[in-house]
């Protein structure tokens, strides 16, 4: 009993506590801007190509945008709950700790994804407002729920990038490409039926792609689809798997070569 | 007088030399555009809309150039204050204005890796006619565009000085500058209300000309109008920026982050 509040305090205050530590740079003007602004007006980007090109309806673009705008938290803040902690030299004094290393990121990770249901659930709530697409009140709790499995499996997604950061210096640079990767495979943005059948492929293996065909079947009103939900939480689950094992190997590895808070 | 054009061309030979080397400028200047090429060319084709295909590219490779002003700019201020530098560029002789200039237009230039990767992007992996309605004039209307979008530039880093954290701000005003300016679609799927906005922003009328050019219209008109206008925003930045750098020295803002 003792062993497991200690785990699940390494998870819950830990996790605050580095959340606070490493997205320390982010004041209120920054948080609603990038987070909340930015991805909003997104979607209205991509609702008014699609109006001219009749490639899809609206209520594609929004909902596929809401459900992309939790990447941002979710790869940037999984890359920096690792990477940051090289960048302020502080994460030998965190790799000292003789406590088990998954309890200890999956607590980093925690917070970005209760962010990315944040921004996702402001982004939709706002657009939807802002054009007059009335969200079915019966699929909301089904909505949270899938917002919540896609926050998460795009925060394993940038854990297993930010494990990259014990490894190589600039990766914020695949976190970037990552980003781009992600708005062009996952048919958050573009129908996957227009894309050709190795891009579909792709998208299959990444996050948001099930979450963003589960949230549009909610908002037509066609009930949760358990299949895609179940779908979406396997690919967080690989996901955050590949980053427990990348974490590992690299930790070791620059732990041999005495490489861990080299720049 | 012979200063001010060595002072430019120095600068921006040497920002640029700078940014070249830096892996997260090519990667916002030549990818993340390759990105929204490629989205851009399956949306149009899957719209039965294969012969505007040019235009997509074309219209990418300019939202390409917009992000790299805009990060650029909105950079240019936090970068001289992150290197300890924007002191000594206030207290030079050179004025403010004249000394972020060649910066932002550097920014404007590595923004044209952008147009030139999603054009080879079209013709090598989409077989992309580089079929240009006035090819001469598509040469001329790039660089004013260009132009137009540094001078845009100038006035929002100008405007970041009084900022500590200008990319609160640059990061949200990528999407509505693209749609504004009908870089991708054009600004009449727009609401009416925001037409006086977009008939304000240098980087329409320049974006315009470019459009023009590649898929035929007039491209003199809205080239002057670009010019016209981005001359006038040099002037704006100008303006404002003499009196933040006053306000900022006076409330002892300026090295603050």
């Amino acid at each position: 009993m003792f062993r497991f509040l200690a785990t699940a305090r390494l998870v819950v205050v830990g996790g605050a506590i580095s959340y606070r530590a490493l997205f320390n740079w982010t004041t209120p003007p920054m948080f609603i801007g990038t987070l909340l602004v930015g991805p909003l007006l997104q979607v209205f980007f991509f609702v008014f190509l699609g109006r001219e090109l009749g490639v899809a309806d609206d209520r594609f673009h929004l909902v596929g945008n809401a459900v992309l705008a939790a990447s941002a938290s979710g790869v940037y803040g999984g890359t920096m709950a690792v990477a940051n902690e090289r960048r302020y030299g502080t994460l030998g004094a965190v790799l000292l700790s003789p406590r088990h290393r998954i309890p200890l990121w999956l607590g980093r990770a925690l917070p970005y994804v209760l962010n990315g249901l944040f921004v996702s659930a402001f982004v939709l709530t706002a657009a939807s407002l802002v054009l007059g697409l009335p969200l079915p009140a019966g699929a909301l709790a089904g909505l949270l729920l899938v917002l919540l499995v896609a926050a998460g499996a795009c925060s394993a997604f940038g854990l297993a990038l930010g494990a990259l950061g014990l490894r190589f210096r600039d990766v914020f640079l695949v976190s970037n490409v990552a980003s781009s990767v992600l708005l062009l495979l996952t048919g958050a943005a573009v129908p996957r039926d227009t894309l050709p059948g190795w891009m579909r492929t792709a998208g299959e293996l990444l996050p948001l792609t099930h979450a963003a065909d589960a949230a549009r079947g909610l908002t037509a009103g066609a009930g949760l689809d358990a299949g895609l939900l179940g779908a979406e939480l396997a690919v967080g689950a690989g996901w955050g798997l590949l980053a427990v094992v990348l974490l590992g190997v690299f930790e070791r590895g620059s732990r041999r070569r005495a490489t861990l808070d080299t720049m | 007088m012979r200063r001010l054009p060595r002072l430019i061309l120095v600068g921006v030979r040497t920002h640029v030399s700078y940014m070249s080397r830096s892996p997260i400028e090519i990667t916002f200047a030549v990818l993340v555009p390759l990105v929204y090429a490629t989205l851009a060319v399956y949306l149009f084709r899957a719209a039965g809309d294969p012969d505007r295909l040019l235009t997509a590219s074309v219209g990418a490779g300019l939202m390409g150039i917009w992000g790299s002003v805009l990060f650029g700019s909105g950079g240019a201020v936090q970068n001289q204050r992150w290197l300890g530098t924007l002191e000594t560029l206030v207290v030079a002789p050179t004025p403010l204005a004249l000394v972020l200039l060649p910066i932002t237009l550097a920014t404007a230039v590595i923004g044209t890796y952008a147009m030139g990767a999603t054009l080879l992007w079209g013709v090598l992996l989409f077989d992309v006619p580089l079929d240009f309605a006035h090819p001469a004039l598509f040469l001329l209307a790039v660089p004013v565009c260009v132009l137009a979008l540094g001078m845009t530039g100038l006035l929002l880093a100008a405007t970041f000085v009084l900022l500590r954290n200008a990319n609160a701000l640059a990061n949200p005003l990528d999407t509505p500058v693209w749609l504004l300016s009908g870089l991708l679609v054009p600004v009449t799927v727009l609401p009416a209300w925001t037409h006086p906005v977009s008939w304000a922003l240098p980087t329409t009328w320049g974006a315009r000309a470019v459009h023009a050019a590649t898929s035929g219209g007039d491209v003199l008109t809205p080239l002057l109008a670009a010019a016209a206008l981005g001359a006038g925003y040099a002037l704006a930045a100008v303006l404002v920026l003499g009196r933040v750098e006053r306000r900022a020295r006076a409330a002892a803002t300026l090295a603050l982050t």
